[in-house]
């Protein structure tokens, strides 16, 4: 890292190993301290702590919520959104990458399509949804697949596409028949982007879940964040609101160890 | 002519990551004198290109000193030119403003320093190629730009790393002979890292040999070769072949110790 | 060789497109044939022609330009907004060991944060008006930038630096002259990235709070049951979309015409 050098040297020699260790660590979290010290600081004095609550406060009602398990069952069901709306993206996704790499007709039929879909911000598509499925879990479901599909189809697209002809070469070489080869060769040589694809669409599917659950939703976190805020509860918004940022930064740090686990080759 | 004298004093350079110090450089001392053209030739991780950076001023030496007519040097500086491997043109300029770059920070007047630039490019046969970015050029021209651009704002010494070891052999020795050109009309004390022996020996007239890991002075070894003759008479020169294998088995040495004992 | 490269792409991708537009000919007839059978119910899907006409309509009587405008100014002000500041704190945290230690941990941990779920509380502090889309649609399209940039400044080639340094380049000129223009296709990027979850924040407090724009009149369509004015809001928003994503595309390709 940059400031390696940055390093309290003296202090580093001075303490037993685990000790070290765990002052680098209070170290680089210190900033964060600090701003929340502000936060805390700020809150009661230049912004009335009804309007801004103290982070001390949200933390406990944080912690409040969750061993009253009031907001754990808002939470499964979005983690469940979630969960069935990036695998339905990951499934189709992967398939239509793929297909629409090594099948001309294939690419000739959707190209068009996910052209249209691109640059409409899929949070727009939320109304559509309404008309369609009403509100509730399907459209939740249907929004974070398609907000989480293009960057799937985008990067098993590409990195289909580049398949290294000599791995194809020397499949067909060792008398691998072809209809075999997308399966056995294509698929296994564009997983690591494909697990690009999907870390990439992590974050995505908590902005889409969220934006469905603030227009669309009876029950869910983003629901549970409007209803707080509307009955002026903005203590427990805000530990909602921390509830499911960490929901979203443990999906991705998740995601990112059990790759490391499973594709140990890349 | 008595500038570009450069002098290394029981250079040592420890690279430290974590709980682990590596000596890359150990006590080497070292005197090129002003207008030399010399070569440095190792084995692989010898610490070579280290020795050039600590000369151009971008890495700092643990202990020892370098200095460049008599004065200690501190970080780069102007008076010595780099010239990378890979070329690091500025890739959002153009060869003419890679060229007139030096210049620009030295306060030389546009038309002036267009004029200058102009000059190099034309030296380094690149006339045409001015409003060029460095991604329409080809690997040999991009090393033109980066010789072209370091001679243009005139330093005293010329610091060159492996430049000519992304080319294939035609066009090294091209440029080999275009260097060799330059550096008579030019008067530049030249440090020229290479990993061939060839190179080394046809171009300079004194190569270091530096052992291996961790890197110091081996050797040096004058070669005396006319250079007024042309390419193929210098080679099948007896002087020549004699110092190439002089260098050869000084330079196996240290590749193969095993077989020495 | 590079110009005659661009147009052999430009002319594939014509031909591509127009091979393969036979899709979505086939898809628009097949969906008015539907729909004018009466096989699916209007309130789910309307003509085709229906939500052409409309979007003439709502075109010609100024609507869709003046809430298409209102959704845009609030989307771009909040990105201009976020880009210097996500630059500034960028290239700071790359460059500075003091900033790099404050500011690290706090991008790590704002960045995953879903912005969005704030449009309530915003709506609290600052209202309908444009301040609270502005305001969150800065803080939403800061993380990306930010870190974007930061990344791309941190990794500038060290040779590049050197090279730099060594034709005597001060370090104040440093940052101008060689790490800006080195580390703009990763700044430019970061905006890219930002620029739909602009329009994502806008869109979704237009429909939460109302005050006007593109998506608050699609939710009032569905609200009155006039799926029409949806489908044909929704054409406007693709259009809005794509016109930004080209004019961005267009930007980076002539800054970045070196790359």
């Amino acid at each position: 890292m940059s400031y390696a050098d940055f390093r309290l040297t003296d202090l580093e020699e001075t303490l037993p190993a685990p000790f070290q260790r765990f002052v680098w660590f209070v170290f680089e979290w210190i900033p964060l301290l600090i701003a929340a010290g502000f936060w805390e600081f700020a809150s009661g004095t230049f912004v009335p702590s009804a309007i801004l609550p103290p982070p001390s406060e949200v933390a406990y009602v944080t912690w409040e919520l969750l061993a009253t398990g009031d907001v754990i069952s808002h939470l499964q069901i979005s983690l469940y959104r979630v969960g069935v709306g990036l695998a339905l993206s990951i499934s189709i996704g992967v398939l239509l990458g793929v297909g629409m790499a090594r099948s001309d007709p294939v690419e000739d039929f959707f190209e068009v399509f996910l052209a249209l879909i691109y640059p409409i911000p899929k949070a727009a598509l939320v109304p559509l949804a309404i008309l369609w499925l009403g509100v509730g879990t399907e459209t939740a479901i249907l929004i974070v697949f398609l907000a989480c599909l293009l960057p799937i189809v985008l990067n098993s697209y590409n990195a289909a596409q580049n398949v290294d002809q000599n791995l194809i070469w020397s499949a067909q070489m060792m008398g691998m028949p072809s209809w075999k080869i997308p399966l056995k060769v294509v698929i296994p040589a564009t997983i690591p982007s494909i697990l690009t694809g999907i870390r990439q669409a992590i974050p995505i599917a908590f902005i889409a879940l969220v934006s469905a659950e603030l227009i669309a939703s009876n029950e869910g976190v983003g629901f549970e964040i409007l209803r707080y805020s509307e009955v002026g509860a903005y203590t427990q918004m805000f530990a909602v609101l921390v509830i499911i940022s960490a929901a979203a930064f443990f999906a991705v740090r998740g995601y990112e160890w059990l790759e490391r686990k499973v594709v140990r080759w890349t | 002519m008595v500038e570009g004298h450069v002098t290394i004093s029981n250079l040592e350079k420890v690279y430290e990551s974590g709980d682990e110090r590596t000596k890359a450089i150990d006590d080497l001392s070292l005197e090129v004198p002003s207008g030399e053209f010399l070569s440095v030739v190792g084995p692989s991780g010898c610490g070579k290109s280290t020795l050039l950076y600590l000369v151009a001023g971008f890495l700092e030496e643990s202990t020892g000193t370098i200095a460049v007519d008599e004065q200690p040097i501190e970080g780069p500086g102007t008076d010595r030119g780099v010239v990378f491997q890979d070329y690091a043109l500025f890739p959002w300029r153009t060869v003419m403003g890679n060229v007139t770059y030096g210049l620009e920070q030295d306060g030389v007047p546009k038309e002036q320093r267009r004029a200058t630039a102009q000059e190099f490019i034309d030296m380094m046969d690149l006339d045409g190629f001015e409003d060029k970015y460095p991604k329409e050029l080809s690997g040999g021209m991009k090393q033109r730009v980066a010789l072209a651009r370091t001679l243009a704002y005139d330093p005293k010494i010329l610091l060159m790393d492996e430049p000519f070891g992304a080319l294939d052999q035609p066009l090294r020795e091209l440029l080999q002979d275009h260097l060799l050109e330059i550096w008579r009309d030019v008067e530049k004390t030249v440090m020229f890292i290479t990993h061939d022996v060839e190179e080394a020996v046809y171009l300079s007239e004194r190569v270091m040999i530096m052992t291996r890991h961790p890197g110091t002075k081996k050797t040096t070894i004058e070669i005396d070769v006319d250079r007024t003759q042309d390419r193929e008479d210098i080679i099948m020169s007896d002087a020549y072949t004699e110092t190439k294998n002089q260098v050869w088995q000084s330079l196996r040495e240290e590749t193969q110790p095993e077989a020495q004992l | 060789m590079d110009v005659s490269n661009k147009l052999a792409v430009d002319r594939s991708d014509a031909i591509n497109v127009g091979k393969s537009i036979y899709s979505l000919v086939i898809v628009l007839v097949l969906w008015e044939i539907v729909t004018q059978l009466g096989m699916v119910h209007y309130y789910f899907l309307p003509p085709l022609s229906d939500i052409i006409v409309r979007f003439y309509e709502m075109t010609l009587d100024g609507t869709l330009v003046h809430h298409g405008y209102l959704t845009v100014r609030r989307a771009l002000v909040g990105l201009v907004i976020a880009c210097v500041f996500g630059i500034l704190v960028g290239v700071l945290s790359a460059r500075n060991r003091v900033a790099s230690w404050f500011w690290d941990p706090i991008i790590e941990v704002g960045y995953p944060v879903p912005v969005i779920a704030l449009v309530p509380v915003f709506l609290f502090w600052f209202g309908t008006g444009d301040l609270a889309k502005i305001i969150l649609v800065a803080i939403g399209c800061f993380w990306p930038v930010a870190i974007n940039v930061r990344n791309a400044t941190r990794d500038v080639d060290e040779n590049l630096i050197w090279s730099a340094r060594m034709m005597g380049t001060s370090d104040r000129q440093l940052l101008r002259k060689v790490i800006v223009p080195a580390s703009a296709p990763g700044i430019i990027s970061g905006i890219q990235i930002a620029l739909p979850i602009s329009l994502i924040i806008t869109f979704v407090f237009e429909m939460v709070a109302g005050g006007g724009g593109l998506g608050h009149i699609e939710i009032q369509g569905v609200r009155s049951f006039d799926s029409v004015q949806v489908y044909a809001t929704l054409i406007a928003i693709m259009i809005l979309g794509f016109i930004l994503d080209r004019a961005l595309r267009l930007i980076r390709f002539r800054i970045l015409s070196w790359t």
